[in-house]
């Protein structure tokens, strides 16, 4: 009796490994060129696609609720902009700037914005829950844009850059490709790390109340603590990703908490495909590099939102799944 | 005769109640709407291993009274209790981690997962259910609770298949084996049968014949046929209130319940 479920399981394995060896192959291949990037490309593109690859770990934190807890979350820009600040109050309280303590303060900040939103917003459902949490970060926006002694309201922080330093071993300053392989390794272990809280058992329940959360609760799951869970993973991803632009640009400025980076995050998600973590990746790269070449072609005054706006109508009508979107069931095997 | 089965099943194998008393039992359960009383001081009873319909009209109140024994209505009145313990207006979650699953009226499965990974969700909500390090096909003890519930309606064969693709009458067992996976103490199952071809009936039949050996069930079915096979004792409910109780025998001799259906 026990061995028909075995030979049912077989074909199942075999299929697998075939597709665990594809995945990593592909997933060494980007990495590689990931890593080969800075030694080839000028240090400004150099500089962007680190840019970009914290944009990627800030929509793929996102994709974590909008992608497989199918809820969308406005309040990225809180999330991002408290880490900013957060990792801001380390690298200027604490002298010499410590690389560490700068993340850690980052993701403490995000985390108490990420518990604020999650407490309150995940007790209501779809829009108002995007509402909700848009509410509050315009709450942290507001708070950062006045609390100007502390924040220094419209002006923000500037700082120096910590070194990359592990204590008795090395103590280098950053440039331009060891900030680019310092950010790629970071977010490289946020995608795995996603990755496979997604793959777990909570991530399949976060999945199961996507598709439907009356049903998930039927099955004895309590939908609420969970979506806080999710909401509270997700905001330290995000706030992970504002310390990194912090110490990469070297300054914190309001701008990064207002709505409008909160919208821009759901847009990479979008163009890139929701539900597959790496989407929003090349959704992020997509979006910057397209604002990016309209204003070297035709001028920083250029209303470069209007055919931007185009490109997403299109892209929604003809691409509905989003450029990774295609993959989806691959990528999450 | 029921008392006589359950002598011949042997002692009662839950530790918390003896077999004598009922596993589910109502006490003037009541829901308004407004000024409409759905259910009105239903007092109800299902012994362990039973097999019980609940018939009636449409707008009897059968979907009713089982949203409010799996939590998705809070009654306006009266009590619960499950095994021995008050649930009244525990919240569907709870109310599952008691120990009673239901399948739904309308299919309500995980259309782009498998039907493996449709079972294993439910599988485990007992265990390892926050775990996030793990792959979710990890856990042999899941596994084979999912790779159970998936055999015991028949849907083994087809464990790599999206749910989505199966045809309806295997999406329906589907929801059955998804309750099971959970591993309940009663299983509430809200008209198995709709929809489906004679042939899929009578495997759907065959399915909850098979299942009814170590389980309580509880069934709101329109198919009659289907009821009087299956089920041990039938409950008629109208306008919100017992009409009449008894064995399938009994109760299609009713004169009262002849009345309820042919006006209807």
């Amino acid at each position: 009796m026990t061995s028909a479920p075995l030979d049912k399981g077989l074909p199942l394995k075999r299929s697998r490994l075939s597709h665990t060896a594809t995945y990593w192959l592909v997933f060494g291949a980007v990495l590689a060129l990931l890593v080969a990037a800075p030694l080839v490309l000028p240090v400004f593109w150099s500089g962007f696609l680190t840019e970009i690859l914290i944009w990627g770990l800030l929509a793929m934190s996102s994709d974590l609720l909008i992608g497989y807890t199918g809820i969308v979350s406005f309040g990225h820009s809180a999330f991002f902009g408290l880490g900013m600040y957060g990792a801001a109050a380390a690298l200027l309280l604490v002298s010499p700037p410590n690389l560490w303590l700068a993340i850690v303060f980052g993701l403490v900040g995000a985390a108490g914005a990420a518990l604020c939103v999650a407490y309150f917003s995940t007790r209501i459902r779809d829009i108002y829950f995007a509402i909700a949490t848009l509410i509050f970060a315009q709450i942290f926006y507001v708070i950062i844009f006045t609390w100007t002694s502390v924040t220094g309201g419209e002006n923000g922080l500037i700082f120096d850059q910590p070194h990359f330093a592990i204590p008795f071993i090395v103590n280098v300053p950053f440039h331009t490709a060891t900030m680019h392989w310092f950010v790629l390794a970071v977010v490289t272990a946020s995608y795995l790390t996603l990755r496979r809280i997604t793959q777990s058992p909570f991530g399949m329940v976060l999945q199961s109340i996507r598709e439907n959360e009356a049903r998930t609760r039927a099955i004895g799951y309590p939908v609420e603590r969970y979506k806080i869970v999710s909401v509270m993973i997700s905001g330290l991803f995000a706030g992970l990703a504002g310390a990194l632009y912090a110490i990469q640009k070297e300054f914190a400025a309001p701008d990064f908490v207002y709505f409008l980076t909160s919208g821009e995050t759901v847009i990479y998600n979008l163009i890139g495909g929701v539900g597959t973590l790496v989407g929003p990746i090349v959704g992020a790269g997509f979006f910057q590099l397209l604002r990016q070449f309209m204003a070297q072609w035709f001028g920083d005054q250029f209303p470069y939102l209007i055919p931007l706006g185009l490109v997403f109508i299109a892209m929604i009508i003809f691409l509905p799944q989003g450029l990774l979107g295609f993959a989806r069931r691959w990528l999450n095997k | 005769m029921r008392a006589e089965a359950l002598l011949d099943g042997g002692s009662p194998v839950d530790g918390g109640g003896a077999a004598s008393t009922p596993l589910l039992k109502t006490e003037m359960l009541t829901v308004r709407f407004g000024g409409l009383a759905a259910l009105s001081e239903v007092n109800f009873q299902v012994a362990r291993e039973e097999v019980r319909a609940v018939i009636g009209p449409n707008g009897a109140g059968k979907s009713t009274f089982f949203n409010c024994l799996t939590g998705v209505l809070r009654p306006s009145g009266g009590r619960i209790i499950f095994n021995g313990e008050d649930i009244t207006g525990l919240r569907s979650n709870l109310i599952s981690q008691k120990g009673i699953a239901r399948s739904y009226q309308i299919t309500n499965i995980l259309p782009n997962a498998t039907a493996l990974e449709n079972v294993r969700i439910a599988a485990q909500s007992r265990r390892h259910a926050w775990n996030m390090v793990s792959h979710h096909s990890a856990f042999a003890d899941i596994n084979a609770r999912a790779e159970a519930a998936l055999q015991s309606v028949g849907l083994l064969g087809k464990a790599g298949e999206l749910a989505a693709n199966l045809s309806h009458g295997e999406q329906r067992n589907l929801e059955i084996g998804i309750a099971l996976a959970t591993e309940p103490k009663l299983l509430c199952l809200d008209e198995p049968t709709a929809g489906m071809s004679a042939a899929e009936t009578n495997e759907t039949k065959e399915l909850i014949r098979r299942i009814a050996k170590d389980l309580t069930i509880l069934i709101v079915e329109h198919d009659m046929e289907v009821v009087m096979e299956l089920c041990d004792r039938i409950t008629v409910l109208h306008y919100g209130q017992i009409l009449a109780e008894g064995t399938p025998e009994e109760i299609q001799a009713n004169p009262k319940v002849l009345e309820v259906y042919l006006k209807t």
